[in-house]
């Protein structure tokens, strides 16, 4: 970790709610992420996972309950340049080369524009040769790589991933993320990240909340007995098959729960 | 098309009588602060008068909106069968949006007198102006519509062996249904404006005939009331037309801000170059042709030769061209600093109301009403308050860029790509950053489309307003050639004008495709 760097903050929520008009999304949430960990966030569509990734990058804000981040709002680690988010579609901005996207970021973070780091960093997520190439003519893993780099290129010290490998194929998706999360988890940072895939969930992080459908509870909270880095032949480890079934098993039950629910009304 | 297709404009019934209100109001203290300057008649003062001559307007409105509703009819039935034309046979779209592109910028002021000259009294002018002010709107709307179809639902009737017609109408056509309203809903405005001009041109009754009037007689309560009038017709049709298509289709007409740029698949596409040449030989065919079939007489139906002879080879034809050259100039100094003033006042507008958040939102539905207001008409108001020099032109060019440009800008603003605008949120960026790095570039599609699109535009302000109010330019020449049965120079005029316009269209054009190789590149293969 680096010397001129606050350490990763944990981030505490306590009864956060939120409502999208009569939907209600989260209703009294509460859950802590451990500090310079990965959680993952598994659920059914639309339980509210993303939401709540959205109310700790500040881009939405609670109807009520508190959310603290290092002991800080959420605005106050935005404005620090301490946060990096991730869309499961790139968002870089099409006009803007490889470069210039992850110099942008920089720039947007009030940090120094460092050239050097910008193209090492480009270098190390396996986008020698295309630093000067516009994301139009870039592939859908290219530009999640490239995304990656805009978002480590301000070292934060909290990192959100709003399923950031959700719109490339299985194969290229899984080799980004055996690539890149080495690239973040030496840098000690805390992750929150959502994803549809239990598989992923498991590769990526140190521990899976499994959520229930809306309004969103924590069913299950599956620690990942994995070391790091992670490697695709740990699919086969007794660890990875245990964290699989239950994952999966709390996945049906939040499900079974929703249907009896349905049933009863 | 800057992917502005499906977005939808809202119409709030709150914030359009808000809207009204704030008009109403800012007009009424503008007569107030001008009290007898002679220049402003204020709406009670316009209502009042119209009140007063209630049967005569009711009589000049009825004219005029037969006129334009027959043109209406006519112009957007021949865009229609220009667009399926255009999608069933690909090879050909280039010389048909060219030659329908050079029609509708042939300059109102000359085509009126000639079609004066040849349906004689009565309303044929009035019908044929207002269906060439309409078809083209349409035609790029339904065009755009025809083509906003997912590949996919082409490749399904295909799959059943069904060919091209059975896409345009089973898959096509329902699909371009809201396109064709979003295109109705602009042509009917124009439809009253090309009925207004054919009026202009020597007809017995309707609003044109009152405005000519009123202009005599330095009127600027009538002047004032007709423009109202026209204006709130012309807003009434187009809420009109929306509210039936919200109705019928269920959905909000699409906002549609400029066709693509041009380009065809790349197997089938010629060079722009061999295209507008090709355009250019059918258009010169066409003329000649339609001359001889009808054999109109060739004292005031001139030939492509004959314009040649006038311009090039007789014994005037240097004194003829320096008069050209003259009036040219003379109009370009009033067009081109309106033309960009009005860019830049549009363009500038939009970042302030999207700088102040909320304000967008009030800002474009009334934007949308005014666009749809016949700024043309308000000419004689213009010159009464600016007076007759380059400034009163330029001041009405700036006016009618300004409207289509600022909803464009509008719109652009406020569509960053994916979630480009989360991204800029995350870093806590601030309107301002957000501004440069990704509204901004985001926006200059929408812009330089915007700009495409109102050189027709700027160019018929430009003429209308020199030939019904300023007296210069070509404008002016062309309504004196005209009045002097002086057809050799008033289809030279038309040509050099309508010829410049598809120029200054082509030169934007151009322009849009280098900005948006950068800025949009999906969009340009």
């Amino acid at each position: 970790m680096a010397p001129d760097r606050a350490p990763p903050p944990d981030i505490v929520c306590r009864a956060l709610d939120k409502r999208f008009g009569d939907v209600e999304v989260l209703a009294p949430f509460d859950v802590t992420f451990e500090a310079g960990k990965t959680t993952a966030l598994v659920g059914p569509s639309g339980c509210g996972k993303s939401t709540l990734l959205r109310l700790i990058a500040g881009l939405d804000t609670a109807d009520s309950g508190e959310l603290s981040i290092g002991g800080q709002t959420a605005d106050a680690v935005r404005g620090a340049g301490g946060l990096a988010i991730a869309f499961q579609d790139a968002s870089l901005l099409p006009w803007r080369t490889a470069r210039g996207n992850v110099a942008l970021a920089q720039r947007l973070a009030r940090q120094p524009v460092d050239r050097v780091a910008i193209d090492a960093l480009l270098n190390r997520v396996g986008l020698t040769g295309f630093l000067d190439t516009r994301p139009g003519a870039l592939s859908g893993g290219m530009r999640q790589r490239a995304a990656i780099a805009r978002c480590l290129i301000t070292r934060p010290r909290l990192l959100l991933l709003d399923e950031p490998f959700g719109a490339v194929d299985e194969l290229t998706r899984r080799q980004l993320g055996l690539e890149l999360p080495p690239l973040w988890r030496s840098e000690g940072t805390t992750t929150v990240m959502v994803t549809h895939s239990v598989t992923e969930a498991i590769f990526l992080s140190d521990r899976i909340l499994v959520l229930s459908p809306r309004p969103a509870r924590v069913l299950e909270d599956v620690e990942v007995r994995l070391g790091h880095p992670r490697a695709s032949e740990m699919m086969e480890q007794a660890e990875f098959i245990d964290a699989f079934k239950t994952v999966t098993a709390a996945l049906e039950r939040g499900e079974a729960q929703r249907q009896n629910a349905l049933a009863a009304q | 098309m800057i992917r502005a297709s499906s977005a939808t404009v809202h119409f709030p019934g709150t914030r359009m009588v808000m809207g009204a209100v704030c008009v109403l109001a800012a007009w009424q203290g503008l007569a107030a602060a001008t009290t007898g300057a002679l220049l402003v008649a204020g709406p009670l003062e316009v209502i009042n008068h119209i009140a007063e001559n209630a049967g005569l307007y009711a009589r000049a409105v009825g004219v005029t909106l037969s006129s334009a509703a027959w043109g209406f009819l006519l112009g957007n039935l021949a865009a229609v069968v220009l667009a399926a034309l255009a999608i069933l046979r690909p090879r050909a779209q280039g010389v048909i949006s060219g030659l329908a592109l050079l029609t509708f910028c042939l300059p109102l002021v000359a085509t009126g007198p000639i079609l004066r000259v040849v349906f004689g009294p009565g309303e044929g002018p009035q019908i044929t102006l207002a269906a060439l002010a309409v078809y083209y709107t349409t035609y790029i709307s339904v065009l755009v519509g025809l083509r906003a179809v997912p590949a996919t639902w082409l490749d399904l009737v295909t799959s059943y062996g069904r060919g091209r017609g059975t896409a345009l109408w089973r898959v096509q056509a329902y699909a371009a249904l809201p396109y064709l309203v979003s295109g109705l809903q602009i042509a009917a405005p124009a439809a009253i404006l090309g009925a207004l001009v054919g009026e202009f041109t020597g007809a017995e009754r309707g609003l044109g005939v009152l405005t000519l009037q009123a202009m005599r007689d330095l009127d600027v309560t009538a002047t004032w009331a007709i423009a109202s009038l026209a204006a709130v017709l012309s807003i009434m049709l187009h809420a009109g037309i929306g509210w039936i298509a919200n109705r019928v289709l269920n959905e909000e007409p699409p906002l549609i801000l400029a066709p693509p740029v041009a380009r065809g698949k790349p197997n089938y596409s010629r060079s722009g170059a061999a295209t507008g040449a090709l355009t250019a030989l059918i258009a010169l065919s066409l003329w000649w042709g339609i001359a001889e079939i009808s054999q109109l007489s060739s004292f005031f139906f001139k030939r492509p030769d004959d314009v040649w002879v006038f311009l090039v080879s007789s014994d005037t034809a240097a004194q003829n061209r320096a008069e050209l050259t003259a009036s040219g100039l003379e109009t370009a100094r009033a067009l081109l600093p309106g033309y960009f003033a009005g860019l830049g006042a549009g363009a500038g507008l939009a970042i302030l109301l999207t700088l102040v958040p909320g304000l967008s939102s009030v800002a474009m539905p009334i934007a949308i009403a005014l666009r749809a207001a016949p700024i043309v008409t308000t000419a004689p108001l213009l010159v009464l308050v600016v007076g007759r020099g380059a400034v009163g032109s330029a001041v009405l060019v700036a006016v009618m860029v300004f409207f289509p440009v600022l909803i464009a800008c509008l719109h652009g603003l406020s569509r960053a790509p994916g979630q480009v605008l989360d991204v800029m949120d995350s870093y806590a960026a601030g309107r301002w950053r957000t501004l440069i790095y990704a509204r901004l570039p985001a926006m200059l599609p929408a812009f330089f489309g915007a700009a495409r699109m109102t050189v027709p535009a700027a160019v018929l302000a430009v003429t209308v307003v020199e030939w019904l109010a300023t007296g210069r330019g070509l404008g002016a020449l062309m309504a004196l050639s005209a009045s002097l049965s002086n057809y050799g120079m008033l289809w030279s005029v038309t040509l050099v004008v309508a010829v410049s316009a598809v120029a200054g269209y082509a030169a934007v054009a151009r322009l849009e495709r280098a900005v948006l190789s950068v800025f949009a590149s999906e969009q340009v293969q």
